[in-house]
C-alpha cells in the first residue's frame, strides 16, 4: 500500500462495522492492483481489467461458527464498480446498493465506485442473515451513489434483458461473456468502454455489443479489424449470414462500434442497428 | 493482425458439421502450425488414486508417477529411467502449486522428490516450492527443474496449465496477465528457467472444469475424480492432452459443447508463436496406461 492509499483505505474501512452480531472484526487486510494476487489467485486480473484502485479485506471470526469475509473494492469509478458487478450474474438480487446478488453464502453488490463482496465459509441460517446484513450496513455508510456507463443509454429497451447487461474494457471479459474470437479483433485494448446486452428474440437470444472508443479513428479501425476477421465472406458490407443461419451485423457511429450478434434475420440485425444509431443521435442532441 | 484467430465462427463451423465437436478446437488452431515430430505423452490412472476420503494415496501415485516415467522414457527399471533426465550433480526444483483449493498435492510432491532422491541427487540440493522460487537458493542455482501442478480451468488464462505454473518466476505476473496470459511461454524462454525443465506433471486426480464466476472460483460440484496424471517433458504437450480432457468433460456435464468461456489460446501460441513445444493432438503420442474407465479422450 503506497502513502498516497492510505487515506483512501481508512476511509473504505469506516464503510465497514467492526461487529456483525456476535462475529468480531479481525485486522484489515489492503491490496492494490499490484498486490492483489497475493489474496485472489485466479481472478485479480478481473479487478484489475476494471481498473481497480484499492481492496480493504475484512474478516470476522466468532469462535464456533464459520467465519464471515468482506472484500471492499475502490473501483475509481461507478462505470467500473457497476462493471465488475455484471462479470457475475448468478444469483438473486438482495436489494443491497444500486444493484446487488446473493447466491450459497456470497452477496455482491456495488454503490458508487465501490463494489463489495460479502461471503461465508458456510451457509446457514445466521450466517445467511449475517452477510446480508453487513452488505446493507456497507452499502447504507457510503454517502452517495454514482451513475451507470452513459453506453447502457444506447441499447433499444425491447426485448432486452436488462438485469444481465455486462460492461468490461477487454477481449477476455467479453469472451467470459460471450465468445468472440481468441484475440481482440474489436481492438478493446483496455482502453475501450462496451456494453454487451442479451435480447430474447423469437428464435432464441440475440446479443447487441456496443463499443465505445477513445476517438473516432480508432472506432474506425476497429470496425475494419472486425469486418476483415469475422465477416470475410460478407455479401453485402455489414452483415453476414453465420453457420448457424443467424446474422451478424455492425455498423459504426461515430467513435462507437456496433455488432449484433445472432440475430434470427437480417431485418432484426439491421433495426438493431438502426435503433442504436437513434439513441445514439438523441443522447448527443442533449 | 498478427496470428490466426479463431472466431466464434470457426467454432460454429466444426459444430455444424459435427455435433459435440468442440474438442476439434485445438487440432484446428494447430492445424495451422504445420506438422512435426511426435513428442511423448503419458496418461496414467489408476481407481484407486484416491481414498475414501477422496485424498491421493501416497503409494498408487508412486506407482502411478514410476508407471509413466518408465513409459516415456522406455526403461524398466524406474531409477533408471529417472537416470535420463536428472544427474546426481543437479540442483533440483520441484515448482509446485499451493493453492488450498486445489493444490499439487504432498502426496504427489514426495513421489517426485523420491525419485529425484533416488536418481543421486542429495537431500540438500533438492527443494519443493511454489511462490517463494524466486527467493529460494535451490531454485536460484537449480540445473533442472521438475513442474507439477493440478489441472483445473482458469478465470483469466482459460486453464490453470503447466505453463502458467511458472508465474511465480517472475517478479511481477500481472506483466504477463495481457490477452488472456498469451505469451506465458515467454516466461519459459527467460534465464532463470529455459531449458531446465526435465518433467511436467500436470495432475489430474480431481480436475476443475468449469468456473462459476470471479468470485467463485472453486466450486467442489465442478470438480471429479479422474484419479489421473498426465506426464511429459513438454508442457504444451501435457497441457494441450489435460485440456481436451477439461474440455471434453465439460461437454459431458452440460450435455453440449460450448465456446470456451476464457480461451486457453497461450496452450496454442506456446507452440506456435513461442516454439515451446507441441500443441497439436496429431502430434502427440499420447501413451495411455492403466484405468480406462472414463477415459474421456
Amino acid at each position: 500500500m503506497t502513502a498516497q492509499s492510505r487515506p483512501a483505505a481508512g476511509r473504505m474501512a469506516s464503510f465497514i462495522p467492526k461487529t456483525i452480531g456476535p462475529w468480531l472484526s479481525e485486522a484489515d487486510h489492503v491490496y492494490d492492483a499490484e498486490t492483489i494476487f497475493q489474496y485472489i489467485d485466479g481472478a485479480g486480473e478481473v479487478y484489475r481489467s476494471y481498473n481497480m484502485k484499492l481492496l480493504v479485506s475484512r474478516r470476522f471470526h466468532k469462535d464456533g461458527r464459520p467465519d464471515i469475509v468482506v472484500d471492499l473494492f475502490d473501483m475509481g469509478s461507478s462505470g467500473d464498480a457497476f462493471g465488475v458487478f455484471t462479470h457475475d450474474f448468478d444469483g438473486e438480487a438482495a436489494g443491497v446498493g444500486q444493484g446487488s446478488i446473493y447466491k450459497a453464502g456470497l452477496m455482491s453488490f456495488w454503490k458508487d465506485r465501490y463494489f463489495g463482496s460479502v461471503s461465508t465459509e458456510e451457509e446457514n441460517q445466521d450466517t445467511k442473515a449475517a452477510v446480508l446484513e453487513l452488505g446493507r450496513l456497507i452499502a447504507s455508510a457510503i454517502p452517495k451513489e454514482g451513475p451507470k456507463p452513459k453506453l447502457l443509454s444506447y441499447l433499444p429497451a425491447a426485448g432486452l434483458d436488462a438485469g444481465r447487461v455486462s460492461y468490461f474494457h477487454n477481449h477476455s471479459v467479453l469472451n467470459y461473456h460471450f465468445f468472440v474470437a481468441d484475440g481482440d479483433i474489436l481492438l478493446l485494448e483496455q482502453t475501450a468502454s462496451a456494453v454487451l446486452a442479451p435480447y430474447t428474440t423469437a428464435g432464441g437470444k440475440s446479443f447487441l455489443l456496443v463499443v465505445g472508443y477513445p476517438d473516432e479513428a480508432k472506432a474506425a479501425r476497429a470496425y475494419e479489424s472486425f469486418a476483415k476477421n469475422y465477416m470475410p465472406d460478407a455479401k453485402r458490407a455489414g452483415i453476414v449470414r453465420t453457420e448457424d443461419k443467424k446474422y451478424t451485423a455492425s455498423a459504426r457511429a461515430g467513435d462507437i462500434v456496433i455488432v449484433v450478434f445472432n440475430a434470427d434475420s437480417d431485418p432484426f440485425a439491421m433495426n438493431q442497428l438502426a435503433s442504436v444509431q437513434e439513441l445514439i443521435e438523441t443522447a448527443n442532441k442533449k | 493482425m498478427s496470428r490466426n484467430m479463431i472466431t466464434r465462427r470457426d467454432f460454429l463451423k466444426v459444430a455444424s458439421v459435427a455435433p459435440l465437436a468442440g474438442a476439434l478446437l485445438p487440432a484446428l488452431r494447430a492445424g495451422r502450425a504445420g506438422a512435426g515430430e511426435k513428442v511423448k505423452v503419458v496418461l496414467v490412472r489408476d481407481p484407486n488414486a484416491l481414498d475414501a476420503s477422496g485424498a491421493p494415496d501416497a503409494e498408487v501415485i508412486q506407482r502411478m508417477l514410476d508407471e509413466a516415467v518408465r513409459a516415456l522414457f522406455g526403461e524398466k527399471d524406474t531409477v533408471k529411467a529417472w537416470k535420463k533426465i536428472i544427474n546426481p550433480s543437479d540442483v533440483v526444483g520441484i515448482k509446485t502449486n499451493v493453492w488450498n483449493q486445489l493444490p499439487t498435492t504432498s502426496q504427489v510432491e514426495q513421489a517426485i522428490k523420491r525419485r529425484v532422491l533416488d536418481a543421486g541427487v542429495p537431500e540438500d540440493k533438492v527443494s519443493i516450492d511454489d511462490r517463494g522460487v524466486l527467493r529460494n537458493p535451490i531454485f536460484q542455482n537449480a540445473t533442472a527443474l521438475i513442474n507439477a501442478r493440478p489441472a483445473r480451468v482458469h478465470q483469466w488464462a482459460g486453464m490453470g496449465s503447466c505453463l502458467k505454473n511458472y508465474i511465480q518466476f517472475v517478479p511481477k505476473p500481472s506483466d504477463y496477465h495481457a490477452d488472456s496470459c498469451a505469451d506465458l511461454a515467454k516466461i519459459w524462454l527467460l534465464p532463470n528457467v529455459k531449458g531446465k525443465t526435465r518433467l511436467n506433471i500436470l495432475v489430474m486426480l480431481t480436475p476443475l472444469f468449469y468456473v462459476p464466476g470471479s468470485k467463485t472460483q472453486y466450486d467442489k460440484q465442478y470438480v471429479w475424480p479422474y484419479k489421473g496424471l498426465i506426464v511429459s517433458p513438454d508442457p504444451v504437450a501435457a497441457d494441450a492432452t489435460g485440456l481436451r480432457v477439461i474440455t471434453a468433460k465439460g461437454r459431458e456435464f452440460f450435455g453440449q459443447d460450448q465456446p470456451p468461456r476464457m480461451s486457453p489460446h497461450h496452450i496454442q501460441l506456446a507452440d506456435t508463436r513461442h516454439h515451446l513445444g507441441v500443441s497439436d493432438p496429431a502430434r502427440i503420442e499420447l501413451v495411455k496406461l492403466g484405468w480406462k474407465e472414463g477415459i474421456l479422450i
